[in-house]
């Protein structure tokens, strides 16, 4: 029997997948079901000052029509309770759900989503951050003080301030005032749309009291305690039986259509379906937030970082979700991986009348840490040194913190990112071949892990096989489909082929973090090992009588029992399935996964909703790049990635993570961007939303370090979001290298590129 | 109205609206789900079938005028096992979330039907009209290379034996 740990087996979903019969929620079918549709606020902000539905509810096909008159009168949220379902008196984004249709056609929902009568008073936009911090800025949610939150977290809000908090350490104003040079620099984040290829959708059905819903989810259970939150009903009246997801990267944490899809299903007593349109999706979707990073260094004269203030500016949107939560990064990532002496550092979390943000693949951290390493650049170009150069002079050590106290036991192994790098793209050789408008750029960083508590349980089943069942579902990464499955095939010695993941269900399966932050491999898989690991000794308790031995003499291997001193004698798993269970009963067994608390000082971190975050991992990439004069194109020439995983369970699963990551980091850097202009998203189609194409993509280069961690499963640590995080600053890097002008936004979009061409010119 | 439509070698007859397309009489009306719909706007290519051999948007193919043309779906190609691109995609991991992956499997089988051993810029143009948002496209052009490699040396052994 092969090692399965640390081979590249395909993944156990993939021939589903290429033959098209993997079930997504849009595949689902069922008896009298009906199609729904949302209908949405054309304005950024307004007085609803008439609704009416009566003409909607008679048209053909229509089944209900239901408006915020029909759903109880709360706000929900993930932890801040400021959202409603639908629209009631005013609306506060561009496509915010007011009313909802059932029919018996998709066509006759929409027929009726059009007749339904709307007048909304205008109000202008608070549009963007600026409009909402400037003295006097109308207040998005006057009632902000008073909302339900999530108990145990404080969230310091204030006029359209959902979330602020700030900390430094003694000796800032100090080293400013005693700095040799002094380096600002405001860096502004454009959004980005996750743009899975599967728009939301959902069916849910209701019967006996209670909701099944049927949905491609990161979070299952997330998703239920969102409905019984606007349903005003108990968590467990909610089913979420989670399909197969055609992507999410953060977007489909949170609720989508299954609100709208209940209510209309309670009201009909027919299973509704909801997909949303692409336009709709884009338009509701969540996407990355918009930030503004001002980072200000104070420098000696030996060029040290003896001081720095790092002020960190996010859009919430209309309403909040996750990133509410997200404060505590702006500790963690204020100083990078670098020295820097003491810190001053603020992140807000701001409202605007825009369409709500919330994860995408490196939540919150990607504006945060791309700021510190533009700002790197800057530094060391300022200083007139090598940025490389430079930040290996400054990079942390093996026991150095991070400024919320928390300890990097291991952040040499940065330099061993560089150093691999350095073998297969030497620095200076990359430099000297550089052509006129080529640059090269290295950055590097350190990645934290979701924290989420994990469950799973392995069923061992009479032919041999196992099942495994968990509240996570396999996003795409192969975080179930190679990593869990690898973990139970090798702890129980079985093929991989003979392992099976069954889709999330909240009936079924017990409480789990979901498919977020990196973090199925390490929490799913280390409950999954514990749960097969108790099957394992199940199945030589239940051996042991059989063959006449003890238990502890016995091993499991290759689907046979083994003596370990008489290796003549073994006997078949399946015969001890069949024989053994009449007296030992069905072997299943159930694993848990929680984190132990990090040794910190909360005194800096007091009142965050996650002070500290477990499992650095430590990366390195470089990219080189050409700008073409003319059309201010940026071809991506090279891309390197070295990136630290603990153990690579399935390198080939790596590697698709990493390629998969940057392709997203490249497109963010170059032309990602959603643009927001009275508080309406500019482009709303995938024709104007460019997504990186097969011909933008260079082949990504992966070098996989192996560090394993005592606590992670065969040493595993997350590794899915950590490509995306380096890539936009990494290529904005290597343009401002390339053109020698500094450019302060993300993405730099062609545009943006000949104007600093221009630039140059004049300068 | 009433058309035929010849659909992976099965003629099947299906009542459609004169404006209806493709996508929706294959998913909705012959339960053909492999197809994807991504974005209905012609330019994420989940959607892709092949009829009379090229790669188009079923999402904005006219159903009537894919009437007497050959249709086929990832169904279709599936009918025997795995086909060499398929297999390919499996074992070199150009599949993630797979929502792209059975329109990406009928444009690179147009492309190998077309030309039967491509350089990895041949594949990168080839997908032009697939957008994957999981994979960075790595994975599918080599496993593309790989089911081409496959194919000519079955071909070899076959001419050989
Ligand atoms: S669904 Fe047809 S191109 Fe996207
Ligand atoms: S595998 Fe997810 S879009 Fe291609």
């Amino acid at each position: 029997m092969p090692e399965v740990i640390g081979r590249s087996v395909p993944r156990a979903d993939g021939p589903g997948k290429v033959t098209g019969q993997t079930l997504y929620t849009a595949d689902i079918e069922h008896k009298g079901m009906l199609h729904a549709a949302i209908l949405r606020s054309p304005v950024p902000a307004g007085k609803i000052v008439r609704l009416n539905v009566d003409k909607a509810r008679q048209m053909p096909g229509v089944k209900a029509v239901v408006t915020a008159a029909d759903v109880p009168n709360v706000r929900a949220g993930w932890a801040l309770f400021d959202t409603p379902m639908f629209a009631r008196d005013e609306v506060l984004f561009e496509g915010e759900p007011i009313a909802a249709v059932a029919a018996t056609t998709l066509a006759q929902s929409r027929a009726a989503v059009a007749a339904i009568e709307l007048e909304i008073q205008e109000i202008p936009p608070v549009g963007d951050i600026d409009m909402a911090l400037a003295a006097g800025a109308r207040l998005i949610h006057p009632k902000l003080a008073q909302y339900g939150s999530v108990p145990g977290i404080v969230f310091n809000r204030e006029g359209n301030v959902a979330c602020k908090y700030a900390y430094e350490e003694p000796g800032v104003d100090e080293a400013f005032a005693r700095a040799d040079r002094i380096i600002e620099d405001t860096y502004d984040f454009g959004r980005q749309y996750q743009g899975y290829l599967e728009p939301k959708g959902t069916v849910v059905q209701y019967r006996d009291g209670r909701y099944t819903v049927q949905s491609g989810h990161q979070y299952v259970f997330n998703l239920r305690d969102r409905l019984a939150q606007f349903l005003q009903i108990k968590p467990s009246d909610v089913r979420v039986q989670g399909m197969a997801i055609g992507g999410g990267f953060g977007g489909k944490l949170d609720f989508g259509p299954e609100p709208y899809a209940a209510v209309l299903a309670k009201a009909t007593g027919k299973p509704v379906k909801l997909i949303f349109s692409r336009e709709e999706d884009l338009l509701a979707a969540t996407v990355r937030e918009g930030a503004r990073v001002r980072v200000r260094s104070a420098l000696d004269k030996d060029g040290n970082i003896i001081g720095r203030e790092f002020f960190t500016d996010h859009d919430n949107g209309a309403y909040s979700g996750e990133l509410i939560l997200m404060a505590g990064l702006a500790l963690m990532f204020c100083r990078g991986v670098y020295r820097t002496g003491p810190i001053r550092t603020q992140f807000r979390l701001i409202y605007t009348n825009t369409s709500p943000t919330g994860a995408y693949r490196g939540v919150s951290g990607v504006p945060m840490i791309s700021a510190i390493e533009c700002h790197m650049d800057h530094i060391a170009r300022e200083l007139g040194v090598d940025p490389r150069a430079y930040r290996l002079a400054h990079t942390l050590n093996n026991n150095e913190k991070l400024p919320n106290g928390q300890m990097l036991h291991d952040a040499a192994i940065l330099m061993e990112a560089y150093a691999e790098i350095e073998k297969i793209a030497p620095w200076e050789e990359m430099k000297r071949t550089k052509k006129p408008l080529e640059g090269v750029a290295i950055g590097s960083t350190v990645w934290l892990t979701n924290p989420l508590p994990a469950s799973a349980t392995v069923k061992l089943n009479e032919d041999g096989s196992a099942h495994v069942l968990s509240g996570t579902c396999d996003i795409g990464t192969g975080a179930m489909a190679q990593g869990v499955v690898g973990i139970v095939a090798q702890t129980l010695g079985l093929d991989p082929a003979n392992v099976h993941v069954v889709q999330p269900d909240t009936d079924v399966a017990a409480y789990d973090g979901g498919s977020q932050g990196s973090r199925t491999t390490r929490a799913v898989g280390r409950a999954a090992e514990h749960a097969a690991i108790e099957v394992r000794q199940k199945v030589l308790d239940a051996a042991a009588p059989l063959m006449q031995t003890e238990a502890a003499r016995l091993t499991l291997s290759g689907g046979k029992i083994h003596d370990i001193e008489d290796p003549g004698k073994a006997i078949g798993l399946t015969d001890i399935l069949m024989m053994g269970a009449f007296a030992s009963g069905p072997i299943v067994g159930t694993g848990k996964h929680a984190e132990q608390p990090i040794p910190f000082d909360p005194g800096c971190a007091a009142g965050l909703a996650f002070p500290t975050l477990p499992t650095p991992t430590y990366h390195v990439h470089m990219a080189k790049v050409a700008v073409c004069p003319m059309t201010g194109n940026v071809e991506v020439k090279r891309y390197i990635v070295a990136q630290e995983v603990g153990k690579a369970l399935n390198p080939q699963g790596i590697s698709g993570q990493i390629q998969g990551g940057v392709a997203q980091g490249i497109g963010y850097a170059l032309h990602e961007g959603l643009r927001v202009k009275d508080g309406r998203y500019m482009e709303r189609s995938l024709e104007a939303y460019r997504l990186p194409l097969a011909v933008d993509i260079p082949e990504v280069e992966a070098i996989i370090l192996e560090h394993p961690a005592d606590e992670g499963p065969f040493g595993a640590k997350g590794t899915a979001e950590p490509p995306i995080v380096l890539a936009p600053a990494v290529i904005h890097n290597a343009i401002y290298d390339a053109i020698g002008v500094p450019l302060n936004s993300i993405p730099l979009t062609p545009e943006n590129i000949l104007e600093a061409l221009e630039r140059r010119k004049s300068a | 109205m009433k058309i035929n439509l010849k659909v992976n070698g099965i003629l099947e007859e299906v009542e459609v609206d004169a404006s209806a397309v493709l996508l929706d009489v294959l998913r909705d009306k012959l339960h053909l789900t492999g197809t994807k719909e991504g974005c209905r706007e012609g330019e994420c290519g989940a959607c892709t079938v092949l009829i009379d051999g090229q790669p188009v948007d079923s999402c904005l193919y006219s159903a009537a005028a894919a009437a007497n043309a050959e249709i086929e779906t990832v169904e279709g190609i599936s009918a025997n096992g795995l086909s060499a691109i398929q297999k390919a995609m499996v074992e070199e991991g150009g599949i993630q979330c797979g929502f792209c992956t059975p329109g990406i499997v009928m444009t690179l089988t147009a492309l190998l039907r077309q030309n039967a051993d491509p350089t990895p810029q041949d594949v990168a143009v080839a997908l032009n009209g697939n957008i994957c948002r999981c994979t960075g496209y790595s994975r599918i052009v080599s496993a593309t290379l790989k089911a081409a490699k496959n194919a000519m040396a079955q071909k070899a052994g076959d001419a050989h034996a």
